[in-house]
């Protein structure tokens, strides 16, 4: 039994509202806790989100390969910005090596500190401050946690009033996760698709000749992801760059 | 990405080692992040278990290597609470290092490693004039724009770093992978022309060249590009060679 391309659209709303409904729910005690003093001091923090994070990572077959919050300036007591960050088991990281748990992201032996210093300028934390929405970065490579090719959920966190942004809860999800989970769906539909994001980038498709990373031309029809930037073509063209 | 210091040629300096002589390939990687500028004089290296777990070696492997640092006067090891491994400065030592590594390795494996180093970068960069988005192309454009040349240790830390971004642009982690490994093993060699003025001059304009050909999406002319960067600071690192050989100078302007 075939299905639709609509049917298709709903399965990647489906898995990107389960990863949207996680970070709320990490987000509510964050908010909590940042709510009830001025400054937070950091071990009570990261505490906090060592709970929360790191068991969804060890999980076997994890929808993430990391999670946690990170904190803007002035929030947490005596810090710049904060990563309260967690990575999944590493295989192979030409970076950071092979791991086989959840290890913190740890930026002050990484020298990605001066790298950072604009880090409110990238995507996934510059978006959500700028809309009070939450945001999908990607697909892209990313070189500075896991050296593969993920996207990143980011949801803004608010202080007491609900007016400053004080950071965010994210989450990166590799891309060959989210194939394992959407593909066999994808080929019950019996027209090729692509699915792809805002400017038309391939995360996963039906058509051999569009393969993921690349930039898809327009569909015969498009079907929008609900609650994602994500559309899935039908009938995709290849890019009409050479 | 709006950043001034690109992240690749510091974080290759500790990117996992292969199998053999592993505690001689800690101090050549570390020796050559230190001389070549990558790592600051009197900065404190990573702990000892971090370097043991980011190079994916025992622990005792990296005491051995650090232990080979010390004996060449490049690191001093301080106990306490603020103890550590800190970058001896010493602009004399690291020129003897550094012509010692150009005698130690023949004209065929530094021009071999320029070929296989250029057959990469050409591969990331025909792919990124492809696949990067407008929004990617002027972000890399922007990097470049505020990215500091005017010194060896700037123009290297930025060159490494915006080759690292152009890989990146592939939308190949396997090339992003690839490339991180390679300024590991053999960026700190490559780059050593950029002590010269009008290399760096000459870098900035491949650099642009290939900007300009990923905000365009020609993937052919970002190839060429990209081979001709490679070329130009293969044939400097030959001609350092050639001259440490006959017995001269690293650089230029001090031959003579």
């Amino acid at each position: 039994m075939s299905r639709t391309p609509a049917e298709a659209a709903d399965a990647v709303a489906e898995v990107f509202r389960d990863v949207f409904d996680q970070l709320a729910a990490w987000r509510a005690p964050i908010e909590q806790l940042l709510g009830s003093s001025g400054e937070i001091r950091p071990v009570i923090l990261d505490t906090t989100v060592a709970d929360l994070v790191p068991p969804r990572l060890e999980e076997p077959d994890p929808m993430l390969v990391g999670a946690g919050f990170i904190a803007d300036g002035e929030v947490v007591r005596g810090k710049g910005v904060h990563f309260a960050w967690w990575l999944g088991p590493l295989a192979d990281n030409p970076v950071l090596g092979s791991t086989d748990g959840p290890t913190r992201l740890d930026l002050s032996t990484r020298g990605y500190t001066e790298y950072l210093r604009d880090f409110r300028a990238l995507e996934w934390y510059r978006i959500p401050a700028t809309t009070r929405h939450a945001h999908v970065t990607g697909p892209y490579v990313d070189h500075l946690c896991t050296c593969d090719y993920i996207l990143t959920l980011t949801m803004p966190v608010h202080d007491a009033d609900g007016e400053r942004m004080v950071g965010v809860v994210g989450a990166d999800l590799a891309v060959r996760t989210l194939e394992r989970a959407l593909l066999a769906t994808f080929l019950e539909v019996d027209e090729p698709l692509a699915l792809v994001n805002e400017h038309g980038r391939v995360v996963l498709s039906t058509e051999p000749a569009l393969q993921v990373g690349q930039l898809s031309g327009p569909g015969a029809a498009t079907v929008a992801c609900a609650g994602t930037p994500f559309t899935v073509r039908v009938r995709p063209a290849a890019s009409g760059s050479s | 990405m709006e950043t001034r210091v690109g992240p690749g040629a510091r974080e290759a300096v500790f990117a996992q080692l292969a199998d053999a002589g592993r505690a001689e390939q800690v101090a050549q990687r570390l020796t050559d992040g230190i001389v070549l500028g990558v790592l600051d004089p009197g900065e404190r290296l990573p702990s000892e278990p971090e370097l043991a777990r980011r190079f994916g070696v025992a622990l005792i492997t990296v005491r051995e290597g650090l232990g080979i640092l010390r004996d060449a006067g490049l690191v001093e090891t301080r106990r306490g609470r603020e103890g550590g491994s800190f970058v001896v400065r010493d602009d004399a030592e690291h020129r003897t290092i550094i012509t010692a590594r150009l005698r130690g390795l023949a004209q065929v494996e530094l021009s071999d490693m320029a070929v296989y180093f250029g057959a990469i970068l050409a591969g990331a960069a025909e792919r990124a004039a492809e696949r990067a988005s407008d929004e990617d192309a002027a972000n890399l454009a922007g990097w470049l724009r505020g990215a500091d040349f005017s010194t060896a240790a700037a123009a290297r830390t930025n060159q490494g770093g915006f080759l690292l971004e152009l890989a990146v642009l592939s939308q190949s982690a396997r090339l992003v992978r690839e490339q991180i490994r390679l300024q590991a093993e053999f960026g700190p060699l490559l780059l050593l022309g950029l002590v010269d003025e009008a290399a760096r001059a000459e870098a900035s304009e491949f650099n642009q060249r290939i900007v300009r050909a990923v905000v365009r999406h020609r993937p052919t002319r970002a190839r060429e590009a990209a081979g001709e960067l490679v070329a130009m600071l293969a044939r400097r690192l030959l001609a350092a060679k050639a001259r440490v050989e006959r017995g001269g100078a690293l650089d230029e302007s001090h031959a003579g």
